[in-house]
């Protein structure tokens, strides 16, 4: 597939055209990546595709090689994998907390002491997530801007 | 966890077993046998006892996160071995009567005391890092915040 960008005045519409001759799950996670820079992803829930906000995830998790996206009231699932979110969502204040968790900073209420050298993450939703201790030094990184 | 880290947090462990056990050994000395008068190489026996100790807690050691329950398990099983650790350097040293009941239960008691100090420590320790961090984070939230 070639990639053509093509600079336009300013006040024009942006836009990101795919043109395929039929919409493959490659074309999909394209469509997909654009429309997570903007702010929302693509998931489903009862077999039904949502696009949700991106504001609106407290946290994402990896289970069993699928991928959940939890709100505070409703859980979604993404084919995205979880390494692949870490990426897409860095500049949105979502960081790694253990290897199969990631968390948006910005739904936690508080830090709490756990076992063993860990965090609990009390999150605005009730919910509590573990900081696992080998991405403490990220956190705290990540919290002062570095 | 990162090796390193794990001995790092292993040194730190070491230096406050060495405080805890010369309190310890000054308590139970000045309670039993008060008189008693030691050479410089006395000096040397909390950090040896400190080091023996420091043993079972490498039961600890993981690559992989362990779940809460886990490490309680562990912890349990750490303070088994610190016990059994504490009473075979009682029974092979020349100096402490295990044929005394009150001696061993006293013995017994310190490991269980210093354990619990040792664990309520990390976990102040703990408690303070997660205050700063909850700080940081309000900041953190303060400055990304939609307007």
């Amino acid at each position: 597939m070639d990639v053509r960008i093509e600079t336009i005045g300013k006040g024009c519409e942006e836009l990101v055209l795919i043109r395929c001759c039929e919409v493959t799950e490659e074309v999909r996670e394209i469509a997909n990546f654009v429309k997570s820079r903007q702010g929302s992803l693509s998931c489903t829930m009862d077999s039904k595709r949502y696009e949700i906000a991106v504001t609106d995830v407290c946290y994402i998790e990896s289970v069993d090689g699928k991928t959940f996206l939890y709100t505070n009231e409703k859980v979604f699932e993404t084919a995205y994998r979880i390494y692949e979110l870490e990426e897409m969502l860095k500049t949105k204040h979502f960081l790694r907390i253990s290897k199969a968790m990631l968390v948006n900073l910005m739904k936690i209420q508080s830090i709490q002491p756990a076992f063993n050298g860990r965090f609990t993450a009390v999150l605005r939703s009730g919910e509590k997530v573990i900081i696992s201790r080998n991405y403490v030094k990220a956190l705290k990184a990540a919290l002062k801007g570095e | 966890m990162e090796f390193k880290r794990f001995l790092i947090n292993k040194l730190v462990l070491f230096f406050m077993l060495s405080t805890l056990i010369t309190i310890a050994v000054y308590l139970i000395g000045s309670a039993f046998d008060s008189e008693a008068r030691f050479g410089y190489d006395a000096l040397l026996t909390p950090i040896k006892y400190a080091a023996l100790c420091l043993l079972p807690t490498l039961v600890m050691w993981s690559q992989h996160e362990l779940s809460p329950k886990q490490i309680l398990v562990r912890k349990a099983l750490m303070l088994v071995l610190l016990e059994a650790v504490i009473l075979f350097i009682a029974f092979t040293s020349p100096v402490i009567d295990t044929g005394s009941d009150k001696v061993i239960l006293t013995l017994v008691g310190s490991v269980l005391v210093i354990f619990v100090l040792v664990n309520l420590f990390l976990w102040l320790q703990g408690s303070a890092e997660a205050k700063k961090l909850s700080r940081d984070l309000a900041a953190f939230q303060k400055l990304h915040e939609a307007p």
